[in-house]
């Protein structure tokens, strides 16, 4: 494949106190690819999430949105956020506002669209993740799957360049999160460019273009799905699915 | 009964001073909150140094008695030739001294609410302001409204100090009565009957407006101690 | 969209503020003196049954500018911020039954005295006390904090070596209201207000005698009397004296068959005579009106 590159990594380190969590981690992602990143917890995966749309500040290295480094001293990140979807594990809705004022107030304040065209737009995205009906309920009428579908909804109204989800089914009920990756599943079936910190190994393996193995902070290995779970070649990784497979009876599921 | 006549008779006095002490009550708790939210943003999303200055200041107006900052202000000033009306010395004294109290209600609210969200706005490609403005503010101030419903009959008592510069609101004028008439108890009795009512009108109001602004899911406490968050 | 809850609350705030600064404007300049009282001592100062300013004090200051062609505003203000405030400069004159003393003489200037104050004693009617027994040992004295009877019991009863409480209270109503109770045996304050106190108690106290403390009062200005106020109150006190204007005030506020709850509706019929600068009428028939003879409005 030699599509547009829209997010290139280069040599990405942070260090907290004494904790180094990211020790130079390199990537690229081409448009339309979905990317997971796998892995035990704490080893960096969603802090490198972050440093993508710079939540969290990088310590060194540098990353590209297509032709734009983000990490450039003068980059109006207000400006590059706009083009990079996030969704948080816990959902992080805005308590005071109606699922459908939560996917609307980023049109309106940050793209300036006027309330019956933001309104139109928002309504478009509610539908899309099967929400529409849900349009003026309050997130604490919400239940979990909900929420972190109208956080979705939010993310793709602003017609982002780049999804990052980070470990969006974690905080969910077990029963409720089907209906999450069902939702990620069509987007990447739509071709939207993403990146997914995961631990829903079934996920990465039949939606996923590509598959990076993280711990303590380095790329332990990357390849194609079918490569990395079935044919690991690190014994690291192999422990780790090993491990996964154990607690759920297989690699897949 | 003749002593009720007097009652009676005294009511449009009363009445005068309630109007002030009410007056006052609204005008100190609008120049509070003004300043009290900047301050307690300041307080919790300020650099250092601004979080130092204005800890100083929530302090410094919280420690002062409230008597003291009257005086200060009224007589203080005019002695160094900045000579400040009654009334709006009284509003500008107890607004100070509320705000540093206010500050500390909002300060609390505003850090109830999830930093996630705020980290959700700004991934949204918002700016900071426009995070504390769209989505910090309008949580705060809803979880805000009980206890700034506390300070408001906290302070509402409170205003009867300000007679100490001129101000002639409801207790003096329970007072000036109280010397004409001789009367102790019963123009005491009606004062407090008075304050009563009006604490009770005051908070009745609060509470309708934390209905009509209410959003499922998103409360805040009430505090019983006399009106103030430590 | 949900209600505006941000957009209220600084409309109502950016209001008061508003409010809070207008209602502070200060009036207008004009050639006016303000004279600063605690308006709760009658028969000097009091606020009558409609609201309005009374008392001897007051006539007395409203009738010297008018002979002597100034204006005064009247400032109702607690007894112990007078003096701060004329120090301050935000009053000029301080007239509220001042006792001259002469720590008081070291931070203000005062006038020629106006008035020889004594102390009277109040016993409850029904006690049988007179003003030998009501200070018998044992016995419990009330009296206003701060004030000469209760320096007077102080210095002549306890350091005397009999052996009576006193007990001290905020205003002499309060004192008053604990000898109608017969809480305590009897209340040393100034001879006028127990006047009032023993028309008001409708029988239940009397006086039973006055002690000649001879305390005069005095009206109150700035140290150095930067705006020279002294000299033309004392010489509108002599002139109000020539005219007579001050023997009817004596008799309006002071006098034996004076009923001061009159007052409202004299004042409030004469204070024309006043608006006319005809202080002579006013004082004259208010004499008359405040003993419930015939008056004549202007």
């Amino acid at each position: 494949m030699s599509s547009k590159i829209v997010v290139r990594v280069e040599d990405l380190h942070k260090r907290y106190g004494n904790e180094e969590v990211l020790k130079g981690v390199s990537f690229i992602l081409r448009q339309g690819e979905a990317l997971a990143i796998i892995g035990p917890s704490g080893t960096g995966k969603s802090t490198l999430l972050r440093c993508i749309n710079r939540l969290t500040e990088p310590d060194s290295g540098r990353i590209w949105l297509e032709d734009t480094e983000i990490t450039g001293a003068k980059t109006d990140m207000n400006k590059i956020r706009q083009q990079i979807g996030f969704v948080f594990q816990d959902f992080n809705l805005f308590a005071h506002l109606t699922a459908l004022d939560n996917v609307r107030l980023g049109l309106m304040k940050v793209k300036k669209l006027s309330k019956g065209e933001a309104s139109e737009r928002a309504m478009t995205e509610l539908k899309r993740v099967g929400l529409a009906e849900k349009a003026k309920a309050y997130p604490a009428q919400l239940s979990g799957g909900q929420q972190q579908r109208v956080s979705i909804a939010r993310a793709l109204a602003m017609d982002p360049k780049l999804m990052l989800f980070d470990e969006p089914t974690s905080a969910l009920d077990p029963e409720l999160i089907g209906e999450v990756l069902q939702v990620m599943k069509a987007l990447a079936g739509e071709g939207m460019t993403m990146v997914v910190v995961t631990h829903e190994m079934g996920f990465a393996r039949s939606v996923c273009d590509e598959v990076i193995f993280m711990e303590q902070g380095v790329i332990v290995e990357q390849g194609p799905p079918e490569h990395i779970f079935l044919q690991p070649r690190q014994p690291r990784t192999q422990q780790f699915l090993g491990k996964i497979g154990e607690l759920y009876g297989g690699t897949g599921s | 009964m003749e002593r009720l006549d007097l009652i009676w008779q005294s009511l449009p006095l009363l009445w005068e001073g309630a109007r002030v002490t009410v007056t006052l009550t609204i005008c100190l708790l609008g120049v509070g909150l003004l300043l009290g939210v900047p301050v307690a943003l300041g307080q919790v999303y300020g650099p250092r140094p601004l979080v130092i200055l204005i800890s100083g200041y929530e302090r410094f107006f919280r420690a002062m008695p409230i008597l003291v900052l009257l005086m200060v202000f009224f007589y203080g000033l005019a002695f160094l030739g900045v000579s400040l009306p009654a009334f709006g010395t009284a509003v500008l004294v107890f607004g100070l001294h509320s705000s540093a109290y206010q500050s500390q209600i909002f300060r609390g609210a505003i850090q109830a609410i999830k930093e996630g969200q705020l980290l959700a706005a700004r991934a949204l490609g918002m700016s900071r302001l426009q995070a504390i403005r769209y989505i910090v503010l309008p949580q705060a101030l809803r979880l805000a409204l009980p206890a700034w419903s506390n300070e408001y009959s906290g302070v509402l008592k409170d205003t009867s100090f300000v007679f100490a510069i001129g101000v002639t609101e409801l207790t003096r004028q329970g007072w000036q009565i109280m010397q004409r008439t001789r009367e102790v108890f019963l123009i005491f009795i009606a004062v407090a009957l008075i304050y009563l009512v009006l604490t009770y009108l005051g908070t009745w109001l609060l509470e309708l407006l934390e209905r009509r602004f209410g959003i499922p899911g998103l409360a805040g406490q009430r505090r019983e101690e006399h009106g103030r968050v430590v | 969209m949900s209600p505006k809850i941000g957009k209220w609350f600084v409309a109502v705030g950016m209001l008061a503020l508003v409010v809070g600064l207008v209602s502070g404007i200060p009036q207008a300049q004009t050639p006016t003196f303000k004279v600063c009282s605690d308006i709760a001592w009658p028969p000097f100062e009091w606020v009558d049954a409609k609201g309005q300013f009374v008392g001897f004090d007051l006539d007395v200051m409203r009738i010297i500018a008018l002979l002597k062609g100034y204006r005064v505003e009247i400032q109702n203000l607690g007894f112990d911020s007078i003096i701060p405030a004329v120090q301050a400069g935000q009053c000029d004159i301080g007239a509220s039954g001042f006792t001259i003393t002469d720590e008081r003489k070291k931070i203000v200037d005062f006038s020629d005295p106006y008035w020889e104050s004594n102390q009277a004693v109040l016993v409850h009617t029904a006690s049988g006390l007179n003003i030998i027994t009501a200070f018998k040992a044992g016995n419990i004295i009330g009296a206003q904090r701060g004030t000469t009877g209760a320096d007077w019991v102080e210095q002549n009863v306890i350091k005397q070596g009999i052996n009576v409480t006193l007990r001290l209270y905020e205003t002499y109503p309060l004192a008053e209201q604990d000898l109608i109770n017969r809480r305590i045996h009897a209340v040393v304050e100034d001879e006028p207000a127990a006047k009032v106190a023993v028309k008001a108690s409708k029988g239940a106290l009397k006086i039973a005698g006055v002690i000649n403390t001879e305390e005069l009062f005095g009206f109150l200005v700035q140290k150095g009397d930067p705006k020279r106020l002294l000299a033309r109150i004392n010489d509108g006190m002599k002139e109000m004296r020539r005219k007579g204007i001050w023997n009817n005030l004596v008799e309006a506020y002071f006098g034996v068959d004076v009923n001061l709850d009159r007052v409202a509706q004299c004042y409030g019929d004469l204070k024309g005579w006043l608006d006319k600068n005809q202080p002579e009428a006013y004082a004259e028939n208010l004499a008359a009106c405040m003993s419930g003879q015939a008056y004549k409005k202007p």
